[in-house]
């Protein structure tokens, strides 16, 4: 990596450099910005799923309950 | 569906982008006549080729779209036409840095080559609004379609205009029979070029997978029939 630098041309951070230097660090900065909103959004997502596995959960728990109670009455509906 | 391959394409990307990054700084020569300004050349001319690249898939997504109603293929043209904007900004601003290094101006409204691809800009700028005007997801589907067509149509246009004007300002590094760059300096390029394009597919594919997803919790929270907490965005389509 050493002697790979070595035989580069120089990278001249003067005046020019500084332009060059900018050019690439506004598109890196735009990646980084791009990467951001899209993790936002991920983290979003991720607690809207969260929210509806819980109200999904609590449906679930709700139509067993449902369920049990009807079981439960049954029997004595036969039996009137 | 959508992030399908995505996780080799970011690899990909990486290596790509990685991989031309080093040949700009340690393997392409200086340029004789600029200098160090000319390694602008390598990030500015494959966004300019991808931006407007872009646009125009976005322009064969709508032909789809119009031609088999599916609203899929919207949901890829107004991603490709929305990646390219981004791509369009990252264009205009490392073009005026090199312009003011260059020519000491960071806009020179003579030359044709920046004033037509700001003109290409602003005109894909409309598309949001020209979409969020539109409530019907329907009739916004067909009318945005509509728009990347006649604005993909244009960029070619746009594109052999500036080739035939006159003004020499603007480098025209490809304009001789040879290429005008040599071997090496080509090299570099093409990767940067292909670097770029894999970025530009690597995030539309990405925003696609984004967009399920949220696509998929809203129909999952409309069966549970659970109120919406975020609210979901109305330019973009729903994406299945």
């Amino acid at each position: 990596m050493l002697s790979l630098l070595a035989d580069t041309p120089a990278l001249p951070l003067d005046e020019a450099g500084k332009y060059v230097a900018g050019a690439y660090l506004v598109f890196m900065v735009l990646l980084v910005v791009y990467v951001a909103i899209m993790a936002t959004k991920l983290q979003r997502m991720e607690r809207d799923l969260r929210e509806l596995a819980g109200i999904a959960e609590k449906n679930g728990e709700n139509t067993s309950e449902v369920a049990s109670i009807s079981d439960s009455s049954r029997p004595s509906e036969v039996a009137r | 569906m959508y992030g399908k391959g995505l996780r080799p394409l970011s690899i990909a990307t990486v290596v790509a982008l990685a991989a031309s990054l080093a040949l700009v700084f340690f393997y392409a020569p200086l340029d004789a006549d600029q200098g160090f300004i000319q390694k602008i050349f390598y990030l500015h001319v494959p966004l300019a080729i991808t931006s407007l690249v872009g646009f125009v898939i976005g322009g064969v997504f709508a032909i789809l779209h119009l031609r088999s109603g599916e609203r899929r293929w919207d949901a890829w043209s107004y991603v490709s036409i929305h990646m390219s904007v981004i791509f369009g900004v990252a264009v205009l601003i490392t073009g005026s840095i090199w312009a003011k290094a260059s020519w000491g101006h960071w806009w020179v409204w003579d030359e044709p080559t920046l004033v037509s691809f700001l003109i290409v800009f602003l005109m894909y700028a409309t598309y949001y609004p020209f979409r969020y005007a539109i409530e019907d997801p329907e009739r916004q589907g067909r009318y945005a379609s509509a728009f990347a067509i006649t604005a993909g149509a244009f960029v070619p246009l746009n594109f052999i205009a500036v080739r035939m004007a006159q003004s020499l300002v603007h480098p025209r590094v490809f304009a001789t029979a040879n290429g005008g760059l040599p071997g090496s300096m080509m090299f570099t390029f093409l990767v940067c070029l292909a670097a770029t394009g894999l970025l530009w597919i690597t995030l539309v594919k990405l925003e696609l997978t984004a967009k399920s997803a949220s696509g998929q919790l809203k129909r999952l929270r409309r069966a549970l029939d659970a109120p919406a907490a975020g609210g979901g965005s109305r330019i973009a389509p729903e994406v299945s």
